[in-house]
């Protein structure tokens, strides 16, 4: 027993022993082991006895406040936008530029895309006075001379002297206190905020539209070199992720040796190019490239996927067309001019660009359709409907009903662009119904009336013919997508091979790129782009033509989203009876599509055709399943 | 994420902490009871047993005490941070002619006057700063050259040495900062501050030295830049003009207010307050003082101009009031009364005023031609601002009451924040400055404009879609179908054959999840039209599905289950034509629901037929090949593991993780079928059914208390092709033979 007894306790002392020594030992000794200071730890800055004694760098007596200093005068010699122009001129209609002519004859073609790019935006005047820009056009003449100062020069204030191409002679006149937008600008000579900084274009740059961005997919294709060098003699030469890369202290062990050159004309296939501004010796460059490939083999694939889609973008909003860099150059001085109600940094950087946002419209992105994910909001829940009467009848009774039963609908705007008197009696409505009398013009119907109160438009014509629930789903989706048309008849464009041109068509298809404004969801800032930002002869070109007015709306957003609308289901009882276009291109005889010049005349003005096809409709998730109709929101969309 | 962590490691101490207690009450028992128990012990043995345990008893309490007791004898007393006074800092005699360096040179960049290459490539793509030892430098005579250091400077170089970008080893430094105070160029003897800075071990002509400068100048004329000498090094100034600035290469600080630690302004939120503009300002010169007044006198009590006070008790800090006529008001409380406040030029550009009006959260009218901003590189000053030329000083009412209330509003916001993020303390300024040129150095690294301006409410709550290019991909890129695999070869035979009939697709890839068993023989596998590829993995987890594998070569993925045959072609066609013209979101068949559960607090999972789907299952659905990166190597948390664990909610995951990267919902597309899926072919009914439900549930509870929020949008539509169930002939249909059951 006794035994027993002892062996029990010495096993519990030698455990209690084992587990003091593992528990305790090692902190035992540490402190004792670890050294003042260590050794690995950073030698940091000492914490001084005295820091409470420390003085302050100013004295009391020198801070908050200093010496008054006079007013000062400009700085002489160099110019900055607070000194040199005169902004007094811009108060009334903000931005007006005129275009000094040019006495050399024949003009290049250059000179010919600025000068159509400049009148075919709406800053331009042909009032010298009216003006608060003159703009210069340097550019050398077929003798070789660059033309002299114009008249009158007024010390260059508040000229713009530009130039595509750098001038291949020296200056003939004294600048001034006039801004330079000029490509390639030198680190000397540019003025930040004040000179324009442009991009060299080739000759061959076209005038409108331009070439899309050739990026087709949104991540690099695998297996694609990763980088893409510029050679000497113009020709591409491209290294892979396998290339070995260079540490920065520049000691290049091996020579990489010429991986792929690739001849000038084809541009590379590479994730990254590398363009040098000087003309330098290559082999330096090379060693550059390669220390460069380095740092782009360490960057995470989110970013170049960001970097990718942001050079497309850029490139389509402000570089792809001389018109819009001539554009992109107004706007930048108008901002200047606008001061803090310029574009913010998000609407130049982001889809549209600030070509397409106008800041007269709102300087705060939440208001566009475009930011809510970059901002974190949401579209709002309402919608005004704005009923257009163009046409002689009954006023449309039945469907404000429909529309006025809609939960979301905050308000109703008739539109009485019709010939006969204004019915006196309007019937009883949940919400408020306002009558405004329009002007018989249908590039009325878009105009930004001050009494839409909400972002979310229902356009609708007297003849329409809409169900509350169709009213209220059509909505449902447009908060899903505020920056598309939402509707409910579509129209579709086609290539006409025989005619050489482009043609629609109101047949129904698989397809669609079209939807009809006579029904339809869409943004109030539609408005806003469609009154001030379209030009003038495509809105007459509208009222002449009262179908096109669908057509260049439609363009117009497209244009915009480079997306195309959004379809959705549309009772069969309409499409059986009358079509719910007014006018539009259906099918019976009096709804013929206009002349198909329509279309045409829009993608010469747009440059190009920027309607963009779909082959899908947005239907209620249990549209037309065999499910109990009881269990389906939106039961009355599936009566036949 | 650090919270949990520190959550975790606080529970581990608590076990270990009760694990000892155990064991020494379970002693102090066990002493207690000794004699008893061991009654017929010999005494001598007994004592030397007692002894013996309370010798181990002792050993234990000490080490506990030690283990437990916070950790002040080693980490409280900083090893390194010698406790020395700054008076007994080493004097270093500069003979009176000890070299000058050339005056700062106006046409440095980063390009020519900084050597890069000092800083290397490294992984953390930070540089590293170095701070030279304090001294006192004194010139002959042995009268000092300046005063040793400023409370504010010390401050800043404790915060650099605090930092990451510190290192004390000289040779390793990319940038480099003296000791010497500069501050504030009253309190400076020129030359010889600029010989002292020539001598330091590293100063070659300045390069990669960095100087922070406050107060530039001195009367008469004040120049913009500190006037020291000091060849190349890069100045971090307060004060600069357009015309001693060197754009990318300086840095523009602010002028720092003492007030900012000493006043504590808690943020009043923005809105109409009762002066619209204000002037405190004391050292106005005249003319300005009479633009304003005309001002006052105009427009009334919203125009308050406020100045020195003539009839202080005193004792009363002048520095702390000001007046307005016989009014006296407290300083700086009183810029909170107002939605405007003016910054004008004094002698110098940079005014202190500045800090002050945004701690206020008064938006600055700043009225100082070509003065650059402090951080104008990185912060859009539009956005907190209102940049008035002095010349338009008269107009200056007439330009502020044009802008919107609600612009106004988020100016004042975003002044507020300017204020916390950048002003408010030496640390911010110097850390802000530093991150400045880390930027410019590794500019594949830097902070993104979003980041730098945005207020932490709108970073919350923004999204950046990492697809944000509208961009229809075009058809013929076709996609990849991945088929995640274990055993069941007859079923994936018959997915594959089905699969291979849709026109566009290009390759498929087949997982085989199975290591105990290999795949049947190349010569047993359906003969199909495009390359087919298996891919054997090391283990046998869900996520192998989403592995981001090199054969996959198109944008456009499909996974698909191996069980899932009743997908016709059309269908499967139809949606990856969806899927392009939505390439940024989860494009799949079996839709999903997830609901707030209001009588158990917490979220559901739902498969009935709901008017509403904000998941799609992955057992067949089309995506963009970067959210197989993305769930990889980016997932939130321990969802990865967790799913890998639980073999179940991968699918969810995914849905999460697309949904929290784009701000976007789900697209389902076509009508609802009978699927195979785990819902529906539970063996034995309803209690199988109810399990997975139940663990579907709490994976969609578990993974948005990872990601914070619930970041699943619900949606009221699906896609379904143009002319579905139109009367319509249905040969002339493209997609005819859809929602067949």
């Amino acid at each position: 027993m006794q035994s027993w007894r002892r062996k029990s306790l010495w096993l519990a002392l030698s455990a209690s022993w084992l587990l003091l020594v593992l528990l305790g030992g090692f902190p035992l000794f540490r402190p004792a082991v670890s050294p003042r200071p260590r050794p690995g730890a950073p030698q940091r800055w000492p914490c001084w006895l005295d820091t409470e004694l420390l003085q302050s760098f100013s004295q009391p007596g020198e801070l908050p406040e200093d010496a008054p200093r006079p007013p000062q005068a400009s700085h002489g010699s160099s110019c900055n936008w607070g000194t040199c122009f005169d902004t007094s001129k811009c108060r009334g209609d903000g931005l007006k530029v005129f275009v000094h002519p040019v006495a050399a004859r024949p003009i290049s073609e250059t000179h010919r895309k600025i000068l159509a790019s400049v009148e075919g935006s709406r800053y331009h005047t042909f009032s010298p006075a009216e003006a608060c820009l003159l703009l210069f056009l340097s550019l050398d003449s077929p003798a070789g001379e660059c033309s002299p100062a114009p008249t009158p020069w007024n010390r260059g204030r508040n000229h713009l002297v530009l130039s595509l191409h750098p001038a291949p002679c020296p200056r003939t006149f004294q600048l001034g206190q006039a801004m330079v937008a000029e490509a390639s600008p030198t680190v000397d000579s540019f003025r930040p905020g004040f000179d324009v900084a442009l991009p060299l274009l080739p000759e061959a740059h076209p005038l409108r539209g331009g070439a899309p961005g050739q990026l087709w997919q949104h991540s690099p294709q695998p297996g694609v070199a990763l980088l893409a060098l510029e050679e000497e003699r113009g020709g591409w030469r491209t290294a892979g992720a396998n290339s070995s890369a260079c540490p920065w202290d520049g000691h290049c062990e091996q020579d990489p040796g010429p991986e792929q050159t690739h001849p000038r004309e084809t541009l590379p296939n590479a994730t990254f190019c590398l363009i040098s501004g000087q003309r330098a010796d290559a082999s330096p460059r090379f060693l550059q490239a390669l220390q460069v490939l380095a740092a782009l083999q360490e960057m995470p694939p989110a970013r170049v996927l960001a970097l990718r889609q942001q050079t497309q973008f850029l490139w389509d909003a402000y570089f792809s067309s001389v018109e819009k860099v001539i554009h992109t150059t107004l706007e930048i001085i108008q901002d200047r001019i606008f001061g803090t109600s310029a574009h913010p940094s998000l609407l130049w950087n982001s889809p549209p660009g600030a070509l397409l946002a106008l800041p007269t419209f709102s300087t705060i992105p939440r208001d566009f359709p475009f930011y809510h994910l970059q901002q974190g909001s949401r579209p709002e829940g309402r919608f005004s409907a704005l009923i257009w009467v163009g046409a002689p009848g009954q006023p449309p009774l039945k469907l404000i009903q429909a529309v006025a039963g809609s939960q979301h609908c905050a308000q109703i705007l008739v539109l009485w662009s019709s010939e006969q008197p204004l019915p006196s009696r309007w019937p009883e409505t949940a919400v408020p119904l306002t009558v405004m009398d329009g002007h018989r013009k249908v590039s009325d119907r878009f105009f930004p009336y001050s009494a839409i109160s909400t972002d979310a438009i229902l356009s609708l014509d007297a003849r329409s013919s809409l169900s509350t629930s169709e009213v209220d789903f059509a909505f449902v989706v447009w908060q899903s997508f505020p920056e598309r048309m939402v509707g409910f008849l579509t129209w579709s464009h086609f290539w006409n091979e025989a005619l050489g041109g482009w043609g629609y068509t109101a047949e129904r298809a698989n397809e669609f790129s079209m939807v009809l404004t006579t029904a339809a969801f869409y943004h109030r800032y539609y408005h806003t782009l469609f009154t001030h930002f379209l030009p003038k002869a495509l809105r007459t070109l509208a009222d002449e033509a009262p179908t096109c007015v669908d057509v260049l709306m439609n363009f117009l957003v497209a244009a915009v989203t480079k997306l195309p609308p959004i379809k959705v289901p549309y009772g069969k009882r309409q499409q059986e009876a009358a079509p719910l276009a007014s006018g539009g291109p259906g099918s019976g005889p009096k709804h013929q599509p206009p002349a198909p010049d329509c279309i045409n005349r829009m993608a010469a003005a747009f440059g190009h055709m920027p309607l963009v096809s779909s082959r899908l409709r947005l239907d209620p998730v249990l549209f037309k399943d065999p499910v109990s109709v009881q269990r389906k929101k939106y039961r009355s969309l599936e009566k036949p | 994420m650090s919270g949990a962590s520190g959550l975790r490691s606080g529970l581990w101490h608590e076990c270990e902490e009760e694990a000892v207690c155990v064991i020494m009450c379970a002693s102090v028992k066990y002493n207690i009871r000794g004699p008893a128990l061991i009654p017929r012990m010999k005494t001598k043995h007994r004592i030397y047993y007692i002894t013996l345990f309370s010798i181990v008893l002792l050993g234990l309490i000490a080490t506990g005490v030690f283990q437990f007791w916070p950790h002040s004898i080693e980490s409280s007393s900083d090893w390194n941070a010698e406790k020395r006074s700054v008076r007994d800092v080493p004097v270093v005699r500069l003979p009176a002619d000890s070299p000058i360096p050339e005056r700062g040179d106006l046409s440095c960049r980063m390009h020519t006057c900084f050597d890069v290459y000092r800083c290397g490539f490294n992984p953390k793509n930070k540089i590293k700063v170095y701070i030279y030892s304090l001294k006192k430098y004194v010139d002959d005579f042995g009268v000092p050259v300046s005063n040793t250091i400023s409370r504010e400077y010390n401050e800043l170089l404790t915060a650099i040495s605090d930092s990451d970008y510190y290192t004390d080893d000289i040779n390793r430094a990319c940038l480099f900062v003296p000791s010497i105070d500069v501050l504030n160029q009253n309190t400076l003897r020129i030359k010889e501050t600029a010989q002292a800075l020539a001598q330091l071990s590293r100063w070659d002509r300045g390069t990669n030295h960095l100087l922070f400068n406050m107060l530039p100048g001195g009367p008469p004329d004040y120049n913009t830049a500190l006037d020291v000498p000091r060849d190349r090094a890069l100045l971090a100034g307060g004060g600069f003009s357009t015309w001693t600035y060197r754009q990318g290469y300086d840095v523009s600080i602010p002028v720092y207010s003492p007030l900012s630690a000493e006043v504590d302004l808690p943020e009043k939120g923005p809105g109409p307050r009762r002066h619209f503009l204000l002037s405190s300002q004391m050292g106005l010169h005249p003319e300005y003082r009479e633009d304003l007044e005309a001002l006052q006198a105009k427009h009334g009590e919203s125009v308050l101009v406020l100045d020195k006070c003539t009839n202080l008790s005193e004792g009363v800090l002048s520095v702390r009031k000001r007046c307005c006529k016989h009014q006296v008001f407290d300083y700086p409380q009183v810029l909170q009364e107002a939605t405007f406040c003016v910054v004008l030029r004094g002698a110098r550009l940079g005014q202190v005023v500045l800090s002050d009006v945004l701690q206020a959260g008064c938006v600055p009218v700043v009225i100082a031609d070509s003065y650059v901003l402090p951080f104008s590189e990185v912060l859009d000053w539009k956005r907190a601002s209102v940049v008035v030329p002095e010349e338009k000083m008269s107009d200056v009412y007439s330009i502020l009451q044009s802008i919107p209330q609600r612009q106004i509003e988020e100016m004042q916001r975003q002044a507020r924040w300017f204020w916390e993020a950048y002003f408010q303390s030496i640390k911010a300024i110097a850390l802000a400055t530093l991150q400045i040129i880390n930027d410019r150095i590794y500019p594949y690294a830097a902070i993104s404009y979003e980041e730098w301006n945005d207020p932490p409410a709108v970073k919350w709550s923004s999204v950046s879609n990492p697809l944000f290019l509208p961009l229809i991909p075009p058809q013929s890129q076709g996609f990849t179908a991945i088929v995640l695999t274990y055993d069941r070869v007859e079923s994936l035979f018959r997915v594959i054959t089905e699969v291979s009939k849709v026109p566009s697709l290009s390759k498929l890839l087949v997982v085989w999840n199975n290591q105990n068993k290999n795949p049947p023989e190349d010569s047993l596998w359906p003969k199909i039209r495009v390359p087919l590829k298996v891919v054997r993995t090391a283990e046998n987890k869900l996520s192998n599905r989403f592995f981001p594998y090199d054969e996959i070569e198109t944008e456009a993925v499909l996974a698909i289950d191996d069980d899932i045959i009743m997908l016709t072609s059309d269908e499967l066609q139809f949606g990856y034509e969806v899927w392009r013209e939505f390439p940024d979101r989860l494009v799949g068949y079996p839709g999903r629901l997830h609901l707030w559960d209001h009588e158990m607090s917490k979220w559901k999972y739902e498969s009935e037929w709901t008017n509403e789907v904000s998941m799609v299952l992955t057992g067949a659905a089309f995506y963009h090949k970067y959210f197989n990166y993305l769930y990889t190597y980016k997932m939130p948390g321990d969802i990865k593991n967790w799913v890998d664990a639980h073999m179940n909610c991968e699918d969810i995951a995914m849905n999460f993780l697309v949904a929290n990267v784009t701000g976007k919902a789900v697209i389902k597309v076509t009508p609802r079928k009978k699927f195979k899926c785990p819902e529906c072919t539970a063996i034995d009914g309803l209690s199988l059914d109810q399990t997975h439900m139940v663990e579907r549930s709490e994976c969609i509870n578990k993974f948005a208390s990872v990601f914070g929020t619930m970041p699943l949008k619900v949606v009221e539509h699906r896609a379904d092709p143009v002319l579905y169930k139109d009367d319509f002939p249905e040969k002339l249909k493209s997609f005819p033979n859809i929602g067949s059951l």
